[in-house]
């Protein structure tokens, strides 16, 4: 009877959880901006900067075009935007629709303006302006193409890789104090304690600490990966833990119900419900041993 | 007589012309580059070896270019490294660029003061008179010297590590060895 009560309360606190995390990453999904700026010429313009305001709410972001004209601006509420961009008197505008996590292109023609003040010989070399004849330039360097090109595509994903493994962060920092809390508690449950108040608070708690695990390790699977990436260094080691604390993660509640049942039959505990509390504390450790591999550096 | 030395004079003339008239180009043979990052609970480093480098010398005055891309950055930790990436928007901007001027001379002195224009992050950021050792190996230059570069400078927003963000300052080291091509 208590057990099915405390496996309803820790059910219903999972969903909730698990419902207010998933709108707190759903408002978060943020879109992009990107195009080309170019002169009427068809030049790239280079190292001026593209404003993209939200129609609605009036915020703003900007980014600088890079050597090849190219801008990108990120991490855009969905909604409608004006996109602007003036350079020496002339102007052009652009309007783009986000959706949430959609991105969309806005190339902007800067016109020659007629009322731009002439260019007079000892005016000072604009620094946006290409390099001048006696200066390098990025292509006199040798550089593979792919290696000079924008990418807002994987910026996008880098974007979202960082913003989940962030949650993955927090949660697994939320998940260690209940998972304290759940061992200290063992003292008192288990054994020849016939403290039925104590063994219900530690299956709670060890209930909340599965729920909180969940979410955890959710975060960190469905992180987006970086394709070419060779894992290393203590990452490595970080992940490695994964195989044994997430395997203890599931075994330890089974094995617990098993000696949660014993105990309320009024049985000692026996046969492979004995393997709970060993099972939980080296899934505790390798927990433990993840979260410092990623703390500290050795 | 003058009639024989006329020609001669006159071709004399054209070789020192054309000698003082040659452009002289530097090209970057090696370099290290390593960034410093501080945080509460551990310092890190990230080094590329992949920076290329040009400097073209016309009329007493050296322009010069070194370009290394965002991702030949290695701290050890993969994690680390991707983290780096999006937080620099390396993928949007692949390319840290350093441009500065200097006199020709400068190559025949033991310290260079270089005013540094760097583009990184999408940002442009200046620095002035950054000071350079410089060791001559050879026909070749050996530059050392430390870049006060800052998070800050570039509108990047520090990244964190259990709640707490890593330090503004991020001094980039320099190593390079040039060579006249």
């Amino acid at each position: 009877m208590h057990l099915r009560s405390v496996r309803s309360a820790s059910a219903f606190i999972f969903v909730l959880i698990f419902v207010l995390a998933s709108l707190a990453y759903a408002q978060e999904a943020a879109g992009i901006i990107s195009g080309t700026v170019t002169d009427s010429s068809g030049k790239a313009v280079a190292k001026t900067k593209v404003l993209a305001t939200n129609k609605v709410s009036g915020q703003s972001a900007e980014a600088q075009t890079d050597f090849e004209g190219h801008y990108t601006i990120p991490n855009l509420a969905p909604g409608d935007y004006e996109v602007t961009v003036s350079e020496d008197g002339s102007k052009a505008t652009g309007t783009a629709t986000l959706a949430a996590g959609a991105q969309q292109t806005v190339s902007l023609t800067l016109a020659s303006s007629q009322t731009a003040p002439p260019t007079l010989p000892s005016a000072p070399t604009p620094q946006k302006t290409e390099p001048q004849q006696n200066e390098p330039s990025l292509s006199d360097l040798g550089f593979a193409p792919a290696e000079t090109k924008a990418n807002p595509r994987e910026q996008a994903l880098l974007d979202k890789r960082t913003h989940m493994l962030k949650i993955h962060q927090r949660m697994g920092l939320i998940t260690t104090i209940p998972m304290i809390a759940t061992v200290i508690t063992s003292l008192q449950a288990g054994g020849h304690k016939e403290d039925s108040a104590t063994r219900d608070l530690h299956v709670a708690l060890g209930s909340l600490t599965g729920d909180l695990y969940g979410i955890t390790a959710y975060y960190a699977i469905r992180a987006p990966k970086i394709k070419g990436t060779e894992t290393r260094g203590q990452i490595k080691f970080h992940k490695a833990m994964a195989w044994i604390h997430g395997p203890g993660m599931i075994l330890t509640p089974i094995l617990g119900a098993m000696a949660y049942s014993q105990k309320n039959n009024g049985e000692k505990v026996h046969g492979i419900a004995q393997a709970h509390g060993p099972v939980a504390i080296v899934t505790a450790a390798a927990f433990g041993a993840a979260l410092v591999s990623v703390s500290f550096k050795f | 007589m003058i009639r024989k030395l006329f020609p001669c004079f006159l071709f004399l003339l054209f070789a020192v012309s054309a000698t003082f008239a040659a452009d002289t180009t530097w090209v970057l043979k090696q370099s290290t580059l390593t960034y410093h990052v501080s945080h509460p609970l551990h310092q890190s480093e990230g080094t590329s070896h992949a920076a290329r480098g040009k400097g073209i010398c016309h009329d007493g005055q050296c322009d010069f270019l070194i370009a290394v891309p965002v991702k030949t950055f290695d701290s050890g930790d993969s994690n680390r490294d991707l983290h780096m990436l999006q937080v620099t928007r390396g993928a949007e901007y692949p390319m840290v660029t350093v441009r500065t001027k200097l006199p020709e001379s400068a190559a025949n002195q033991s310290t260079i003061d270089a005013d540094l224009e760097i583009q990184f992050a999408g940002q442009t950021a200046h620095y002035s008179q950054v000071p350079f050792q410089v060791t001559t190996q050879g026909n070749e230059k050996h530059i050392t010297g430390t870049i006060p570069a800052k998070l800050s400078d570039f509108k990047i927003e520090p990244p964190s590590l259990l709640t707490m963000p890593v330090k503004n300052e991020i001094p980039i080291r320099v190593d390079m060895t040039w060579a006249p091509q």
